[in-house]
């Protein structure tokens, strides 16, 4: 009896209700990956959105400025089958810096290679910036879903 | 467009440094809530960046392309 109490006084989430509400989430952890802290913006977490901004931004915009390269299609599968994977996964990386890649390659920034160490300091600091703005993009998304504060 | 490409020169120390810095400030805000953990964090971070960096700087050093 005290159970069946218990469970009437807990408001019931209806399915739509739950389906919008992660709708959302995905909503905001795709704006998360499109612009860095966007999705954090939006759940007026600002502290944490300004931060990602600008942590981020500049990371990408000075790995282009040291001279990195931005991988991308079409893979080269002469290299053979390990150093495929890795350019994949470097694509993968890079894409998750969202508009800021989309951006450098329609500025044509990050197409030539720079043989030497400052240019491939350059490609690590846009990889890491893609990386880190997808970790940025997930922590929206847990917020917005309610798995964390 | 060309002369876009590389406008920066860095030394290799400094790339590590910014490197670790803005990793740091954004993995400490990723982990955690309040400003003084964060600060806690955001040095601990960065000063195993900069110490595991060089450690490994040191021990690649006997071995030159």
């Amino acid at each position: 009896m005290g159970e069946a109490e218990t469970t009437k006084s807990v408001p019931q989430e209806t399915p739509a209700r739950a389906a919008q509400a992660e709708m959302r989430a995905w909503l905001l952890g795709a704006l998360g990956w499109a612009v860095p802290g966007l999705g954090h913006l939006l759940q007026k977490k600002f502290d944490r959105a300004l931060v990602f901004f600008f942590s981020i931004v500049p990371m990408a915009g000075l790995g282009l400025a040291m001279g990195g390269k931005l991988y991308r299609p079409p893979f080269d599968w002469s290299l053979g089958m390990f150093a495929n994977l890795l350019h994949v996964l470097a694509f993968l990386g890079d894409l998750g810096a969202g508009a800021l890649f989309f951006l450098a390659q329609v500025a044509g920034l990050g197409h030539s290679y720079m043989n030497r160490a400052l240019g491939d300091y350059g490609t690590v600091f846009f990889l890491g910036a893609g990386l880190l703005n997808l970790l940025t993009a997930l922590d929206a998304y847990d917020i917005a879903a309610g798995k964390k504060d | 467009m060309a002369l876009l490409v590389q406008v920066l020169e860095l030394s290799h120390f400094q790339a590590m440094t910014l490197f670790a810095f803005f990793t740091s400030v954004v993995f400490a805000f990723l982990s955690k809530n309040a400003w003084r953990e964060r600060t806690r964090y955001f040095l601990y971070s960065f000063f195993l960046f900069m110490v595991v960096g060089m450690g490994l700087g040191w021990l690649m050093f006997p071995f030159p392309r």
